[in-house]
């Protein structure tokens, strides 16, 4: 299970020293002794490596240096199409998460609330979570086209299991203590979900929405990069085989730089609806 | 079996064979179209033969050597990097996060720059492979090593240990178990993302027979290699989950 | 709170000193650091050859600090410690042993393992590791548990296999950070008693830290009392009697009046310990 990120709290200490916190160093310390300096440093470092490695290669067919990939990126948002592929992938994303969210959600409470279904279900959703299903993308393509339809869908499958194993994980977890009191003081099933299954939940669940973000742009991706017709993964093929890969390179990290901040807005929610867990 | 096991196998049991019946009926009266659905009997005679005729050998050979080519790559520079990011707390607090951030992304869209440089062959597989593999291994081998437990390597410390000595019976033994894991992860990953890439742009291997048969409306065959590559898949998670179980001292 | 001299308090005066620690000041953090603690402050103490020497006092005093100091874990901010004639610097895997309370043995390997690499680290031959290791084991009565993992033994078995463990070693000196305080009052007392046995057979010296009272009494030859933290000693006590320890020797006088006393010393201590916690939060 590879490791989370860090404590991103950062305590200000109280002496006063105007910006020397930027960073998140002691009071004294070099900003450029902190570990995002070393981030940063390294990411400049790849980035000039990107630039003189690809001015030494100079094979223009095939590699574009740093700068050049920048200006690209001024150039291809300005494609009427190009937008238009963006802007087609973020709301077949939003969709298919939303369709995720709300299937694993139910479901997962469900098949979590109790003991029996647990252990009726669980095993075969565990089962299917399994299944490789690169191999009946082919088959739903068949089925659906090559238009939006195939990406929300394939979204959708990807989505949906992190998202409904960590509910049911949620769900389970519950204290019986807790649903017993609840009983004996007359609350309804509708009440019990309500008031005490759904709160326990949260923090699981947002492990699952972060979890099942980065799997449902997958889907998307995947099925964008199969089914090409329009769409983001028409233009890296598009790219790639009209021999400009400054525009190659300046899409995909638009797309990356778009899945890290996806992911990083989902981790903050994630801890701050987590914390009464300790 | 006490009764509510029995109840339990019975609702799960059902549910796959109303699957089943409901598969053979559809495809049976061809009410849905033999094109998309093929009759369970056409796939199991397609099954059949693939197995028999070893078709399924070569692009079955071909998509286990990228995978062992990339899992390779992913662990020699996974581990050989997490350790070396491991001996430091300011390089763990740099990379770590950095790494998982990384991560986050589906590395996938980096694919089409694979097939930009390798082109169509094994080539651009294998990197793809060797990229995802690699996150999961240097992450799990940077919290193995660097997060062993204080108290070990006082102990050892104390009684004389360093260099190498110290690496062999305290660090290895002690991180062991989270970078097996790690290379189970990063194992599924490969051939995960191989398999995707084979499907996506290749002309070899068993993402592409699938692709092949899709394409030309073959679909009992195409299903035949499903069935295939699940077991195939099946087979390789049990073999690493066995792996990953036997370096586990808890 | 006087600073008493290690010398003016004991009749062993003419022995030879194992141990002797001077001035030694320790600092936590650096002087930037919010969190800068000083864990000792310039205490001096000479352990003499062949005796127990109990550590005790409030949390936080700096105990397992000095005893880490002694066996050149750690390096003193300021001060000097000589282990017999030479200055420590580092580890002295042949001088010194040490039995901690938790973490010590590796739970991948088997208990015999655990002591026989122990040898290895120390720079024993090959051949006859195996043979010291086994010996070790049956001195502690653990033979029949050696090819288990630790996983699979109580806790005070596993203190018995460390003690194991830095007996094979066979070094002139053990220090024993709490190894009992994780362990159920009967098994301490029983432990303990069989630590006392030991002592008398062997001319170890022992530095032994702990929350004890009673413990402390019925283990030590001196008993050596230390402040709040920054630590000083405060007292140090002789108890006077032989080892092996009668058990009976908790039922006497002479025993309830050194304990109380050491409460009476230590009250106060613990009081502006838990003092100075609160008023850190």
């Amino acid at each position: 299970m590879p490791i989370d990120g860090e404590n991103r709290a950062a305590k200000a200490p109280a002496d006063g020293a105007s910006g020397a916190i930027a960073f998140g160093q002691a009071p004294g310390e070099s900003w450029l002794r902190t570990p995002m300096a070393t981030r940063l440093g390294v990411i400049v470092l790849i980035v000039l490596f990107w630039e003189f490695g690809a001015r030494i290669y100079n094979d223009a067919d095939f590699m574009a240096p740093a700068t050049q990939s920048f200006v690209s990126l001024l150039e291809i948002t300005q494609d009427p199409e190009v937008l238009t592929a963006i802007y087609d992938m973020f709301w077949q994303l939003a969709l298919a998460f939303a369709m995720a969210l709300f299937s694993g959600l139910l479901l997962g409470m469900a098949v979590g609330i109790s003991r029996p279904t647990y252990r009726t279900f669980f095993p075969i959703i565990m089962m299917v979570y399994a299944f490789p299903q690169i191999t009946v993308l082919p088959l739903l393509v068949l089925l659906f086209g090559i238009g939006p339809a195939i990406k929300v869908v394939f979204g959708f499958t990807h989505g949906f299991f992190p998202i409904i194993v960590n509910v049911i994980a949620g769900a389970q977890n519950i204290d019986p203590a807790l649903l017993t009191a609840a009983k004996s003081m007359g609350a309804t099933r509708s009440q019990i979900y309500r008031r005490i299954v759904f709160p326990h939940l949260v923090p699981s669940l947002f492990t699952g929405m972060r979890l099942g973000m980065t799997a449902t742009l997958l889907g998307i991706i995947l099925a964008e990069l199969y089914a090409t017709r329009k769409g983001i993964g028409y233009f890296t093929s598009f790219y790639a085989e009209s021999f400009e890969p400054q525009n190659l390179f300046a899409l995909v990290a638009m797309i990356a730089a778009a899945a890290i901040i996806l992911n990083e807005l989902l981790r903050r929610a994630e801890t701050r609806f987590g914390r009464w867990r300790g | 079996m006490t009764d509510s096991k029995i109840r339990i196998r019975l609702i799960q049991v059902s549910m796959f064979a109303v699957i089943f019946v409901a598969w053979f009926i559809a495809t049976e009266t061809e009410s849905v179209s033999n094109l998309f659905l093929p009759k369970l009997g056409d796939v199991a005679t397609d099954f059949r033969d693939l197995i028999g005729s070893g078709d399924a050998w070569s692009p079955l050979s071909v998509t286990l050597f990228e995978l062992v080519v990339a899992f390779f790559n992913a662990v020699v520079f996974g581990t050989s990097i997490g350790y070396l990011v491991s001996r430091s707390k300011f390089l763990m607090r740099a990379f770590e996060p950095m790494f998982s951030s990384m991560f986050a992304v589906p590395l996938i869209i980096f694919y089409p720059l694979a097939l930009l440089f390798f082109g169509l062959g094994p080539g651009s597989k294998i990197a793809i492979g060797s990229a995802l593999g690699f996150f999961p291994v240097v992450l799990n081998t940077i919290n193995g090593f660097g997060h062993v437990d204080a108290g070990y390597m006082r102990v050892a410390r104390s009684m004389g240990a360093k260099g190498f000595p110290m690496f062999r019976r305290v660090l290895l033994p002690a991180a062991l178990p989270i970078i097996l894991t790690g290379y189970r992860i990063g194992f599924i990953l490969c051939f995960l993302s191989i398999v995707g890439g084979e499907t996506i742009g290749s002309f070899s291997g068993l993402g592409h027979q699938i692709v092949f048969y899709a394409e030309s409306m073959l679909t009992s065959m195409m299903f035949a290699y499903i069935i295939f590559i699940v077991i195939i898949a099946y087979i390789l998670n049990s073999l690493v989950f066995y792996l990953e179980k036997k370096g586990n001292y808890y | 709170m006087q600073q008493t001299s290690a010398i003016t308090r004991n009749a062993n005066e003419g022995s030879e000193i194992a141990i002797h620690a001077g001035n030694v000041t320790h600092i936590f953090g650096s002087d930037t650091d919010a969190q800068q603690v000083t864990a000792l402050d310039d205490i001096s103490i000479d352990v003499f050859k062949g005796e127990l020497l109990c550590l005790i006092g409030p949390s936080g005093c700096g105990k397992s600090t000095l005893l880490n100091i002694m066996g050149g874990l750690i390096d003193p901010t300021r001060g000097d410690v000589q282990v017999g004639a030479a200055k420590v610097a580092g580890p002295m895997p042949h001088d010194v042993a040490f039995v901690f309370q938790e973490s010590a043995l590796f739970p991948w390997s088997t208990v015999v393992d655990n002591v026989i690499v122990a040898l290895e680290f120390q720079g024993v031959p090959k051949e006859e590791r195996s043979a010291r290791a086994w010996n070790a084991l049956e001195a502690v009565d653990l033979a029949d548990f050696g090819n288990h993992y630790p996983g699979q033994i109580s806790g005070g078995m596993k203190q018995r296999a460390q003690l194991a463990r830095a007996l094979s070693l066979e070094t002139e000196i053990l220090l024993m950070d709490e190894p009992f305080g994780a362990l159920d009052e009967q098994t301490r007392m029983i432990l303990g008693e069989d630590l006392s046995v030991m002592l008398s057979k062997t001319d170890k010296t022992i530095v032994f830290v702990t929350h004890s009272l009673a413990e402390a009494v019925f283990l030590a030859d001196r008993v050596a009392v230390m402040s709040a933290r920054p630590g000083k000693f405060k007292e140090i006590i002789e108890v006077g009697e032989g080892h092996p320890r009668d058990p009976d020797f908790m039922l006497s006088e002479k025993f309830g009046k050194m304990r109380n006393d050491l409460y009476g010393m230590l009250h106060d201590e613990i009081r502006k310990a838990v003092d100075g916690e609160n008023a850190q939060t």
